[in-house]
C-alpha cells in the first residue's frame, strides 16, 4: 500500500496541471468550470492520500469540507452563467471583458 | 513654619470641607453646563436667576469655609482635601543614581487663608457683577453665552486659586485666559474686539509658556530629605522641600542658586503676562473692548490679580531667589509708574480704569516681590472692591450715554445720576489714597512694609509716592471731567439714573470700599501685626524687617498730603482753571505724546516683533511653500499618476492573463518557500 503514495500525488499533480491548463485555454465558461473542479478534486486526492500517509484524519475531513465549497461554489458559478446566457449573450470567456482598462 | 503646618493638617473637618468645595466648584459649573447646553433656549428670566445664583450660592459655601477656617488655633489653619486619584504613574529611569519614584497627582483643593480670601474675591466680587449684568446686558442678543461664560469663568478662577497641585493651578491658569478671550471678544460682530481679544490670549500664552517651563523645572528638581528626586506636583511638598532646611543644595535648597532664579524668573513671565505688567502689559487696556462687566469682574477684580497671587503662592521659591523676587519688585514699580503717566492723559474711562488697574497691580507686584505679602494681598482686597466699583459706576454712565466712553462727551452728569456719581466719587477716593477709604490704608501699609526693604529702598518709596499722586491725578480728572461742569453733548443733558438691579451692587460695593480698610487699623498703632495680616500670617509668614514707627509716620504724612496734592491740582486744573489743562502739552510736548501714545509699546512691538513674524511668513509662503513644499507633492503626485498608467495595461479583460499572472505567482512563491525550507 505504502509504494502507492507516490503513484497518487503524481496523479494529484497531472490532474492539478490539467485543470490549470483547462482554465487558461478553454473559452467555454462550463469547461473552465469543470477545470476547476479538476483542481479541486485533484487537492482532495492529496490531501486525502496525506491523510492515509499520515494515519490521521484531518486530511480527510478537511477533503469533505472542500467538495462541500465546491458544491456551493457550482451553485454561484452555474448561477452567474446562466445569468450571463439569459441576457443574450455568447458564452465565451474572452467576450466578458468590460472590465479591463 | 512648613512643619508646624504639616503637624495640624487633622484640624479641619475633612469631609465637611470637601462638601463645601465641591459646592463652590460645583454650582459655577453646573451654571455654566445648564446655560450653555441649553443652546439659548433657557428663558431669560431663569437665566437672570441661574447665573447670579450660583456665584451666590459659591459665595455662602466660601463664607462657611471662612468660619470653619477662623474657628481653629492660627497654626492648624489648613488643610488639603483630595477628591480623587488623577494620575498614578510610575516614571524614573530605573536604577542609577535616580530612584524609581511614583508620580502621583491628586484633584486636591487647597484650602487656608489665601486661597480662602481670594475665593472671598471671587465669588463676593464676581456675585455682586453678576447681578449687575442682570441689569447692563439685558438687551443683548447673546445673554446666555454671557452668563455661560461668566459662570465658567468663575469655575476657572476658582480651580486657579484652590488647586494644591501644579497641574491643575495650570490648567485653571489656562481656562481664566480663554474664558477671557471669549468675553473680550464677547461682541464678536465688532473687529476691534476680536482683535483684542486675540492679542489678550496670545499674550497670555506667552506668559503659559513661561508658568509650564517653571512648574517642569520645578518638577525635575525637586529633592526630597533623603536626596532623593520626589517628581511631585504637589504645591505643600513643594515649599516644604525649598528653602533652608531643604536638604539640596546644588538645587532648590540652594539659597540664589541660578536654577531658583531661573524658575522664580520663569513663573513670574506666567504672572506678569496676566498681571499685565510690563512687557507684558499691552493687551489689557484693549482688553476693554468686551462688556463692563468683564472689566470690573476679570481684568480689575479677579484675573489680573492672579499673578499677584502665584507670586503670594510661591514665596517660598522667591525667598530663595533675592534676584528673582528683586526683578518682580522692580518691574512692579515700573509698571505702576508708566501706567500712572499713561492714565492722566486717556480720554477713554474704560481706558484710565484700565490703566489705573496696571499701576495699582503694579504696586501689588512691588509688595510681594519686596517680601511684603500680606500688604500685597490686602492692597489686591481693597483694590477688587473699589476698582469693581468704579468699572460698574462707569459702566451705569457708559449705559445711560448709550455706550460712550469718551470722558470729553459727558460731563455735569453729577446732577442727574447723584448715586452713582456718589459711588464713582467713593471709588475714586479709596483709590487716590484719601484717608479713610479703603485704599489709604492699604496703600500706606503697602510703601511703609517697601521702606522697610534696605538702605536702597526709599527711591522706590518715592516712585510709589509719585504713582499716588499721579493716581490721585488722573482719577479725579475723570471725575471733574465726566461729573462736573457742563454736558457736553445732548445725551450727556438727558443721561438718567440706571435701573435698581445695577446700582445695587454699585451701593453695596461703595459700603465696602469704604469700610474693608477698617480691617487692618491697627496700622494706627504701629503695630507689625493687624487684622488681616495676621489671617494670612499661616500662610505666608510676617515681614522679616520693619522700618520704624517713626519713619512710618513720617511716610504716611507725606504721603497722604501728597495723595490730598493730586486731587487739590485737579481741583486747580479742572475746577478753578487756575492752571491751564494744556500747560504739560505746551512746554512738555515730548512727555505729553510719550503719554497719550502710550509710551509707544504697540508700535514698539509691531515694528520689532509683529512686522517681522508678518515678512518671516510671507517669505516662508513664497520660497518654503511654493518652491519646496508644493513641489515635493506635486512630484509625489506626478510618480503615482505614471505608476497608474503603467499598471492600468494589466487590466487586459482577458481571464485566461489573470489565470496566468496568479498561477505564475503561485509557483514562484512555492519555489521560494522550498527554497527556504530545504
Amino acid at each position: 500500500m505504502n509504494g502507492l503514495f507516490p503513484g497518487f500525488l503524481t496523479l494529484s499533480a497531472a490532474m492539478f496541471a490539467l485543470g490549470a491548463l483547462g482554465v487558461m485555454v478553454r473559452r467555454n465558461p462550463l469547461v473552465v468550470f469543470m477545470s476547476i473542479e479538476l483542481m479541486l478534486n485533484a487537492g482532495n486526492l492529496a490531501l486525502v492520500t496525506y491523510a492515509r500517509y499520515t494515519h490521521t484524519m484531518a486530511g480527510q475531513v478537511f477533503a469533505l469540507i472542500v467538495i462541500a465549497v465546491a458544491a456551493s461554489e457550482v451553485v454561484v458559478g452555474l448561477a452567474l452563467i446562466t445569468g450571463v446566457y439569459r441576457s443574450g449573450r455568447r458564452l465565451d470567456i474572452d467576450d466578458l471583458s468590460e472590465m479591463r482598462e | 513654619m512648613t512643619s508646624v503646618r504639616c503637624a495640624s493638617e487633622k484640624a479641619m473637618n475633612p469631609t465637611f470641607t470637601m462638601v463645601l468645595c465641591a459646592v463652590a466648584l460645583g454650582l459655577p459649573t453646573a451654571g455654566f453646563l445648564v446655560s450653555a447646553l441649553s443652546a439659548g433656549k433657557l428663558p431669560r428670566r431663569v437665566v437672570s436667576f441661574l447665573g447670579p445664583g450660583v456665584v451666590l450660592g459659591a459665595f455662602v459655601a466660601t463664607l462657611i469655609l471662612l468660619a470653619e477656617l477662623l474657628a481653629q488655633p492660627p497654626a492648624s489653619r489648613g488643610i488639603t482635601v483630595a477628591f480623587w486619584h488623577w494620575l498614578n504613574l510610575s516614571v524614573g529611569s530605573g536604577g542609577g543614581a535616580v530612584a524609581r519614584s511614583g508620580f502621583n497627582a491628586d484633584f486636591s483643593v487647597r484650602i487656608d487663608s489665601l486661597s480662602v480670601l481670594m475665593m472671598l474675591v471671587i465669588t463676593g466680587i464676581g456675585g455682586l457683577i453678576h447681578v449687575y449684568s442682570v441689569g447692563y446686558m439685558a438687551e443683548d442678543p447673546g445673554y446666555n453665552r454671557f452668563f455661560a461664560y461668566m459662570n465658567l469663568f468663575i469655575t476657572s478662577m476658582l480651580l486657579l486659586v484652590m488647586s494644591e497641585n501644579l497641574i491643575f493651578l495650570i490648567i485653571g491658569w489656562s481656562m481664566v485666559a480663554f474664558v477671557s478671550y471669549a468675553l473680550i471678544a464677547f461682541w464678536y460682530q465688532r473687529p476691534a474686539a476680536v482683535t483684542a481679544g486675540r492679542k489678550a490670549f496670545i499674550t497670555q500664552v506667552i506668559g503659559d509658556v513661561g508658568l509650564v517651563l517653571g512648574a517642569f523645572l520645578i518638577f525635575l528638581n525637586l529633592r526630597g530629605s533623603g536626596g532623593q528626586l520626589l517628581h511631585s506636583v504637589d504645591l505643600q511638598t513643594i515649599f516644604a522641600n525649598v528653602g533652608p532646611g531643604a536638604h539640596n543644595q546644588n538645587g532648590l535648597g540652594s539659597m540664589g542658586g541660578g536654577l531658583v532664579t531661573t524658575i522664580g524668573l520663569l513663573l513670574f513671565l506666567g504672572a506678569a503676562a496676566k498681571s499685565a505688567q510690563w512687557p507684558l502689559h499691552t493687551w489689557l487696556p484693549d482688553a476693554m473692548e468686551g462688556p463692563t462687566p468683564v472689566s470690573a469682574l476679570i481684568h480689575a477684580a479677579t484675573m489680573v490679580t492672579a499673578g499677584v497671587y502665584l507670586v503670594a503662592r510661591f514665596h517660598p521659591i522667591y525667598q530663595q531667589a533675592p534676584v528673582a523676587a528683586g526683578v518682580v519688585a522692580a518691574v512692579g514699580i515700573g509698571t505702576a509708574l508708566m501706567a500712572a503717566i499713561i492714565g492722566c492723559t486717556q480720554f477713554d474711562i474704560k481706558r484710565v480704569i484700565a490703566y489705573s488697574t496696571m499701576s495699582q497691580i503694579g504696586l501689588m507686584i512691588f509688595a510681594v516681590g519686596a517680601g511684603a505679602y500680606s500688604a500685597g494681598m490686602f492692597q489686591f482686597f481693597t483694590h477688587a472692591c473699589f476698582k469693581a466699583l468704579l468699572f460698574l459706576a462707569a459702566g451705569n454712565v457708559i449705559h445711560a450715554l448709550g455706550d460712550e466712553q469718551d470722558i470729553r462727551s459727558m460731563g455735569g452728569l453729577s446732577t442727574r445720576m447723584k448715586l452713582t456719581f456718589g459711588a464713582f466719587l467713593v471709588g475714586s477716593l479709596a483709590l487716590a489714597g484719601i484717608p479713610f477709604f479703603a485704599g489709604w490704608f492699604s496703600k500706606e501699609e503697602l510703601l511703609s512694609s517697601g521702606l522697610a526693604l534696605g538702605p536702597a529702598v526709599p527711591w522706590l518709596w518715592v516712585l510709589g509716592v509719585a504713582v499716588n499722586v499721579l493716581t490721585s491725578f488722573y482719577i479725579f480728572r475723570v471725575v471733574w471731567m465726566a461729573f462736573r461742569g457742563q454736558p457736553a453733548t445732548s445725551r450727556a443733558s438727558t443721561a438718567h439714573e440706571a435701573r435698581p438691579v445695577m446700582l445695587i451692587p454699585v451701593l453695596l460695593l461703595a459700603v465696602l470700599a469704604t469700610v474693608v480698610g477698617f480691617l487692618n487699623i491697627d496700622f494706627f498703632g504701629f503695630h507689625p501685626i493687624t487684622v488681616f495680616s495676621e489671617f494670612l500670617q499661616p500662610v505666608v509668614g510676617t515681614p522679616s524687617a520693619h522700618a520704624s514707627a517713626g519713619i512710618q509716620a513720617l511716610a504716611l504724612v507725606i504721603g497722604t498730603l501728597l495723595s490730598l496734592g493730586g486731587l487739590t491740582l485737579v481741583w486747580m486744573v479742572y475746577g478753578r482753571r487756575l492752571i491751564a489743562a494744556d500747560l504739560i502739552s505746551r512746554h512738555l510736548p515730548w512727555l505729553y505724546q510719550l503719554s497719550l501714545q502710550k509710551f509707544y509699546w504697540d508700535e514698539i512691538y509691531d515694528v520689532t516683533l509683529v512686522r517681522p513674524t508678518v515678512a518671516l511668513a510671507a517669505t516662508v509662503t513664497q520660497v518654503l511653500e511654493a518652491d519646496l513644499f508644493d513641489e515635493l507633492v506635486k512630484g509625489v503626485k506626478q510618480g503615482v499618476l505614471t505608476l497608474a498608467d503603467d499598471l492600468r495595461t494589466m487590466q487586459t479583460g482577458f481571464f485566461r492573463d489573470y489565470a496566468l499572472i496568479f498561477f505564475v505567482c503561485a509557483v514562484i512563491g512555492l519555489v521560494v518557500l522550498g527554497l527556504r525550507l530545504a
